[in-house]
């Protein structure tokens, strides 16, 4: 039975890749922050299948150990401070060990230990930051624009290196957003399904976003995990772009998932002009044409679709907490 | 302020800044062994009224000491000049060198900025032409996309890259110099330059027999650190912050190096074979270049060449020693060390007899 040691298993993607490898008969061993017996949403439904551990990726000692210890055939390296800029300008030293040298620690501990384990590199579109050139592609020249970025483009490079200098079967997948039910709610897009949930049912009136023109390449997360397990099971070590090719506002974002609940958007959203970050001059755009070729990769969901799934996730999870709410309730006013 | 100032550029920059009337601070390790003997001539007494250069303990992975030392002095300019600078070595220690070159300098951007000085301090980041790596144009300038290929490269890029990140987010006078090569009589001596004009010396003078290097096709563009320093100081000067290119745009592969220095100690050099059997013989019919496979780099930059035209437009800069008289000035202070040692050895010769005898008596 192959073994693949996941990092950050208990986000987003490492939970979409978890329920994937489970689906291909791998034994999965996980890294969380915390205590391995503490509870995490996303990935709850599948204790009992896979394996928790702590690992601290900060000190080589514990990442060995752990290497020594399940001998995995495969690592994927979700692990990484959050994406939200804000918090990589709060701390950015942290940012950098958590999301560079970390990854250096991993590929360090891969060529001691053993070689021939594969690895892949959770990449961040953001390192194309201030690009020249729009679509990107695995040529285009990285421009990072906060320390977030910054740190992921070290490990990037990393990686690249560790390939060229060591022989590592070693991989970075350069992922544009890629969003799903299990996104956090300072996403703007689940901030958005979450919200139209509550309005729908009346938990909420209005809902404040920044800049409804911005523009995304807004993919399936599901789909993006899929791509990094392709890379791994490819013939050759090589990095790729992920995204869908195709942009979209957070305009028609909101249209898409108000409509979906029969609501106009425009008595809902109100646009917060003054917080206004200035958008990157060059759309980023992901081109992943060599995926499609080398990987055979596809999409399984359109975007309207995409949004879709959102909302009715949402929805599905804000009726839950009514009926808890409600049962809490009943079970408080119940006489004792 | 200099980080890094008992380096080579350090103590170039610590001269040129002290000839300046700058007061100077320079942040150093502690070592077991004295490591300040490039900047021993600058220095005075610390209680005359006179010095101007003054040293404190610090460390690129310590943030309290560099916060420390940088509210203590209250520096105008900031010089980051420290790193773990061997590329080689850096293969071997990647996070030693990723905790000193990169995030050591955010450290120092942030202490700035958590010290609330990043409305007056001029920061200079030492970037260098190991960024472009697996080159992506020839020649490179600023734009030239980067390639990094060592664990050194890819710590430089993320100090390259928060260095821009802190002048765009804060407004900070911050500034990247990309200095291609630059050498000196001081040049450490585990740097290929430096390690051929100190063996062919030392084997002139019989304390030697053979040198042995890596790849001799490797490409540079060499220029005097001397002169380099200077680009460095004038980016500090100018009325708004840039990244500039600092090079020769002359390259030359180390096997011409080798010869340059070698006709320099009236030496010539016989090649012979090619690859790690390449062998220079020297008139005597003497091996003394041969090629060791260890000082490959794993992975290889073959060439770099600098186009320094931003520099020269903008900062009015050029290099002012030309490769001859830079091979000249390391080959003439290298045979007089060498001159020395030899000197030394003929000395001890009859002493070390003695003393041996005296030890076995004993």
């Amino acid at each position: 039975m192959p073994t693949a040691l996941i990092t950050g298993i208990a986000g987003q993607d490492g939970s979409y890749l978890a329920e994937l490898l489970l689906h291909a008969g791998y034994r999965i061993i996980g890294t969380v922050r915390g205590p391995a017996s503490a509870s995490h949403e996303r990935i709850d439904h599948l204790r009992g299948s896979i394996e928790l551990t702590e690992a601290n990726l900060l000190d080589q000692h514990s990442i060995e150990k752990m290497v020594e210890k399940y001998r995995p055939g495969e690592i994927y390296n979700f692990a990484a401070s959050h994406p939200a800029s804000s918090q990589s300008f709060r701390d950015p030293v942290l940012t950098g060990e958590l999301n560079g040298i970390a990854v250096l620690r991993l590929l360090e501990a891969i060529r001691a230990i053993d070689p021939t384990i594969r690895f892949c590199q959770a990449s961040s579109a953001q390192i194309f930051g201030n690009a020249h050139e729009s679509p990107q592609n695995e040529n285009t020249p990285f421009f990072p624009a906060n320390p977030y970025s910054i740190a992921k483009l070290f490990a990037h490079w990393t990686t690249v290196s560790y390939r060229h200098t060591h022989g590592l079967f070693a991989c970075s997948s350069i992922l544009f957003n890629h969003e799903s039910p299990r996104r956090p709610e300072r996403f703007v897009t689940r901030k958005i399904t979450h919200a139209v949930a509550r309005i729908k049912t009346g938990l909420q009136k209005f809902l404040r976003l920044e800049n409804l023109d911005a523009r995304r390449d807004w993919g399936y997360a599901a789909d993006y995990v899929r791509a990094m397990w392709l890379m791994l099971q490819a013939p050759v070590a090589d990095d790729y772009v992920l995204g869908t090719g195709e942009t979209h506002s957070v305009r028609d974002f909101c249209r898409i998932a108000f409509d979906h609940v029969g609501l106009d958007y425009r008595q809902y959203v109100t646009e917060d002009t003054e917080s206004h970050q200035a958008e990157a001059s060059v759309q980023l755009i992901g081109d992943a044409g060599k995926a499609r070729t080398m990987l055979h990769w596809r999409h399984s969901l359109t975007f309207e679709e995409l949004v879709r799934l959102m909302v009715d996730c949402d929805l599905a999870s804000v009726a839950q907490q009514n009926t808890n709410r409600i049962d809490t309730l009943a079970a408080s006013r119940a006489p004792t | 302020m200099i980080t890094g100032i008992t380096g080579q550029d350090g103590a170039y920059l610590a001269e040129l800044l002290v000839n300046k009337n700058y007061i100077v601070h320079g942040i150093r390790r502690r070592a077991s062994l004295f490591n300040t003997r490039r900047i021993d001539h600058l220095y005075e007494d610390s209680h005359q009224s006179s010095a101007q250069l003054f040293l404190h303990h610090g460390d690129m992975t310590d943030t309290s000491s560099l916060m420390h030392i940088i509210q203590k002095t209250q520096p105008d300019e900031i010089y980051n000049l420290a790193a773990q600078s061997h590329v080689a070595v850096s293969f071997e220690e990647p996070e030693y060198t990723a905790n000193s070159d990169a995030l050591g300098t955010l450290r120092v951007l942030e202490a700035i900025r958590i010290l609330g000085m990043e409305k007056h301090v001029r920061f200079y980041q030492a970037s260098t032409s190991e960024l472009y790596g697996l080159v992506q144009e020839i020649p490179q300038r600023e734009t030239t996309p980067f390639y990094p290929r060592s664990p050194y490269a890819a710590a430089k890029l993320y100090a390259y890259w928060i260095t821009v990140n802190y002048r765009e987010a804060y407004n900070m006078f911050a500034c990247n110099g990309i200095l291609f090569n630059h050498e000196s009589p001081t040049r450490g001596e585990s740097f290929v330059t430096r390690k051929i004009t100190r063996g062919l010396a030392r084997i002139k003078f019989g304390l030697q027999n053979c040198l042995y290097l890596g790849n001799l096709n490797s490409k540079r563009d060499w220029g005097h650190a001397r002169d380099f320093v200077e680009a460095q100081w004038r980016m500090l000067q100018q009325p708004s912050p840039e990244d500039f290119v600092i090079a020769t745009g002359e390259q030359r592969s180390v096997r011409e190096f080798i010869d340059a220095a070698a006709r320099e100690m009236d030496m010539q050099i016989r090649w012979v074979g090619d690859g790690v059997k390449e062998m220079g013989f020297d008139s005597a019919g003497r091996c003394i270049v041969a090629i060791d496979p260890r000082y490959f780099r794993p992975t290889e930059v073959e060439t770099l060449l600098g186009d320094a035209s931003k520099a020269r437009a903008k900062l009015g800069w050029t290099p002012k020693t030309s490769f001859a008289e830079l091979v000249s000035e390391m080959v003439r202070e290298d045979l007089k060390e060498a001159q020395g040692e030899e000197l030394l050895r003929l000395y001890r010769q009859p002493a070390k007899a003695g003393t041996h005898a005296v030890a076995s008596a004993s």
